[in-house]
């Protein structure tokens, strides 16, 4: 028997299966099969901090690149201290919201779930 | 016998409400904001829509928190370049560090020119023509919010109509070093130097909050009668969820009100104001009125307090005073 704690899962960006399909299919309907995703946060929204989502053709020379579900992720230097353990989720349907951040740093989020405050 | 010559402080008060007086605003803070996005930041960090500003032209808006407090009250001027801002006094390095917290993807540079320059004002019914007669002939003297630079014998300088004092003013922004040749110069063509008992009694008779009083973080624009700096239409900016649903449901909770009373106006801000031994408001700023002949002041009461001719007791240093509520601003005739 071991006290020993399990390790903690490093800190990263996950996404979805469902989002990232829905992000392949957004990349082929914009007829750039190969385009990455790019992660990043603006200051704004009615809680402080907006999400920001970008089909790039190339990532910035210090975006943290990532690599879940089968797609590449670049995520900002410095939008990743607002983002490390958030999930990208995707939510369809008719009231569905759309990409969703399930970000752990969010102590706050507006009621639309567009901005967050940390 | 001749009649005595008004005292300094009337003669001053004439200068701002009759003719034209000059007035030092170094105090407040001024901030260069450069890079592509420094608008668009802006105009998501605060209340008023900032977006189609044409150079030259500039804006009041309000700096909010995400509780929908006030950060600071900015005036944004729109320069070939850059953006020039001024704020709160003393407050340049808050809003500053505000601002470059929430640059984090966007071209944005902001640098603290305080330091290097000053404000000379000019201010009243007559500062137009006079400024008119500094400017040179091609230069046409700016239009409320609106800037010109230019050089004013030999000193060149920004020149920006922010009506600060709620009546024609010019905020005449000059190197630091050209400061005391510039109030020589104004001087000169006759404006009369106004000091801070007299701006603070026109600012109270107008019924303008002042930063560091009125406005600070306990306090939300709308309270604070800043309706005309929101716009409800221009989408998201940090506070807009809590001021808009404060403007919806009708939850404003304290007005900015005027106040009355016979007696000292050295009273401290913060003081509170008091119905039945229970704290039902706090005064904010107290000034002598040389308009009224009496002390006057501005405050915040609970709304269900705040109806002219409301009596409260005003907890000052020398025992309890009483205190009427009264409509503002104070110099409608």
């Amino acid at each position: 028997m071991t006290n020993a704690k399990p390790k903690p899962k490093p800190l990263t960006i996950t996404i979805t299966p469902d989002a990232a399909e829905h992000v392949r299919s957004f990349a082929a309907e914009a007829g750039k099969p190969g385009t990455q995703l790019r992660v990043a946060v603006k200051g704004g929204g009615c809680s402080g901090l907006t999400y920001v989502l970008d089909l790039v053709d190339e990532f910035k020379k210090d975006d943290k690149v990532i690599e879940d579900q089968g797609l590449r992720l670049g995520v900002d230097r410095k939008s990743y201290v607002f983002l490390a353990g958030t999930s990208l989720e995707y939510y369809g349907g008719l009231n569905g919201k759309g990409f969703v951040f399930n970000n752990p740093n969010a102590k706050t989020t507006c009621g639309c779930g567009t901005s967050f405050g940390v | 016998m001749t009649a005595p010559s008004p005292p300094p402080i009337q003669q001053q008060y004439d200068a701002l409400t009759q003719t034209v007086a000059l007035i030092d605003r170094s105090n407040i803070g001024r901030l260069s904001l450069a890079g592509e996005d420094a608008l668009d930041l802006l105009d998501r960090l605060s209340t008023n829509a900032l977006q189609d500003l044409a150079v030259g032209h500039g804006a009041t808006t309000v700096l909010t928190s995400n509780k929908g407090r006030i950060v600071d009250v900015l005036f944004v001027l729109q320069e070939a370049d850059s953006l020039f801002v001024l704020t709160g006094p003393g407050n340049q390095e808050t809003v500053s560090s505000w601002i470059d917290f929430y640059t984090i993807i966007e071209d944005v540079t902001s640098r603290d020119l305080t330091g290097e320059t000053a404000i000379l004002s000019l201010a009243g019914p007559d500062a137009p023509t006079t400024l008119g007669e500094l400017l040179p002939a091609q230069t046409k003297v700016p239009n409320a919010h609106e800037a010109v630079s230019a050089v004013i014998s030999e000193v060149q300088a920004t020149v920006i109509r922010t009506d600060f004092i709620g009546a024609p003013a010019y905020d005449i922004v000059v190197a630091n070093t050209d400061g005391l040749q510039l109030r020589n110069i104004l001087l000169e063509v006759g404006a009369e130097p106004a000091g801070i008992d007299v701006t603070e009694a026109l600012r109270v008779e107008k019924g303008m909050p002042a930063f560091g009083k009125e406005l600070g973080e306990s306090y939300n624009p709308l309270e604070a009668g800043l309706m005309p700096l929101i716009s409800f239409t221009k989408g998201c900016y940090i506070g807009q969820e809590v001021v808009a649903r404060l403007n919806t449901y009708d939850k404003v909770q304290k007005s900015l009100v005027g106040l009355q009373w016979d007696g000292d106006s050295a009273v401290e801000s913060g003081t509170r104001l008091l119905l039945d031994d229970k704290q039902v408001g706090v005064m904010t700023t107290a000034a002598m009125s040389p308009r009224i002949a009496g002390v006057i002041g501005l405050g915040y009461v609970r709304k269900a307090y705040a109806t002219p001719e409301s009596e409260l007791l005003l907890e000052s240093p020398g025992g309890p005073t009483p205190v009427r509520v009264t409509p503002l601003p104070f110099d409608t005739d």
